[in-house]
């Protein structure tokens, strides 16, 4: 092999690995199903588990919140499909709001899920077709999450009043 | 320096270094982009490297070498400069009163070594020891006072310290791992800086005998 072809090999080599690493600092994927996931997604090869999805969905129907999450994560490992996150972030915010109190610890999953979901899907918008959710856009479901997140105390008797968005 | 050294093994060790720099394992696991000032004090130790010739630049890139073959001088050198960006984000704390001592101590040290303008063998003892302080500093002294629950260490260090606000001192704790992926970064760092091909001892002496012969032939 001639000196042009090695140091042409090598420093293509070097380019990738250097594009590989602003990549994943760009992207800070948390495990290795979710970098291979993502990196799928940008060539549109990723598919979600729709035995998994159909569970899931079955799930949460029935208020089964922590089932269903199992069942979404397994649908969507690398956490890429907006459907899916949507459904993810739903199901953190009907469990995690009560009567006299929200579960911060829940919505702020919750917001992370759906903040996913927006950044996944095209040009931020994502709309379900589910005539059991109040909510259908992400955009009205983030609002619902972020209001939850920013009352002052977790226990608050005024929220008697406010009724959950089924 | 070998044609594979250049080539492949020390741009893709530098390249590890650069991975690993930011890594940090918590509850979860997140990629820290480097600050502004791992930026400053790399160009720094980039200076440091180069004035007291434990890196020839001109051996990698010069008018003789092919276009390509200064390519690869030139990767080597670009690698190793983001090499040194991450290794300085590894080792400065993350926040608070001991991420501006730090930085401002790594200024001073480098701005230091480079005014004393020593040779190549004390340039990298001096970078081993300025990022081996860091990382003791950081992953030893530091995570020993943000540990919650306190072991023996937090507590001499609380005596010693009496009377400073722990607030101002204590950083995010990470897993354990942090510190070893840490140190792995900075042993190959250190590593990769020993490859790089050192100035010759007559080099200086050849840049000046050519200037002057260029100077008498005007």
């Amino acid at each position: 092999m001639s000196d042009s072809m090695i140091r042409a090999i090598g420093l293509a080599l070097t380019i990738c690995c250097f594009a590989g690493i602003v990549w994943v600092y760009s992207h800070q994927p948390q495990t290795f199903a979710e970098a291979t996931g993502a990196l799928t997604a940008t060539v549109g090869a990723y598919h979600v588990d729709e035995q998994a999805f159909a569970d899931g969905f079955r799930f949460f129907h029935r208020d089964q919140f922590a089932a269903a999450r199992l069942a979404f994560d397994r649908a969507d490992p690398a956490h890429q499909e907006p459907r899916t996150q949507f459904y993810i972030a739903y199901s953190y915010y009907r469990e995690g709001w009560g009567r006299m109190y929200v579960d911060k610890v829940l919505f702020t999953r919750g917001l992370e899920a759906i903040n996913r979901a927006i950044a996944a899907a095209p040009g931020g918008r994502i709309v379900v077709d589910d005539a059991n959710l109040q909510m259908r856009s992400g955009d009205e479901l983030k609002a619902e999450l972020e209001a939850g997140i920013q009352a002052g105390t977790e226990m608050n008797p005024f929220t008697i009043l406010r009724r959950q968005r089924k | 320096m070998s044609r594979a050294l250049e080539v492949f093994h020390v741009p893709l060790l530098f390249l590890t270094v650069t991975l690993l720099g930011g890594l940090r394992v918590a509850d979860r696991v997140v990629f820290v982009r480097p600050p502004l000032s791992a930026l400053v004090l790399a160009v720094l130790l980039l200076a440091v490297l180069v004035r007291c010739g434990a890196v020839a630049p001109q051996r990698l890139m010069h008018p003789r070498r092919s276009p390509l073959e200064n390519l690869s001088g030139a990767t080597v050198m670009m690698t190793m400069f983001a090499a040194s960006v991450q290794a300085f984000n590894s080792v400065i704390p993350e926040s608070g009163l001991p991420r501006l001592g730090v930085v401002v101590l790594l200024f001073v040290l480098l701005l230091n070594t480079i005014a004393a303008s020593i040779d190549r063998t004390h340039v990298l003892r001096s970078t081993a020891v300025i990022l081996g302080s860091s990382f003791v500093l950081k992953f030893i002294v530091l995570a020993a006072l943000s540990e919650p629950g306190g072991g023996w260490l937090k507590r001499v260090l609380l005596a010693a310290l009496e009377g400073v606000t722990l607030g101002t001192l204590t950083q995010e704790p990470f897993a354990p791992v942090t510190g070893y992926v840490s140190f792995v970064a900075l042993a190959l760092f250190l590593g990769g800086l020993a490859l790089l091909p050192p100035r010759y001892e007559g080099d200086e002496q050849a840049l000046v005998t050519a200037r002057q012969l260029r100077g008498g032939t005007k």
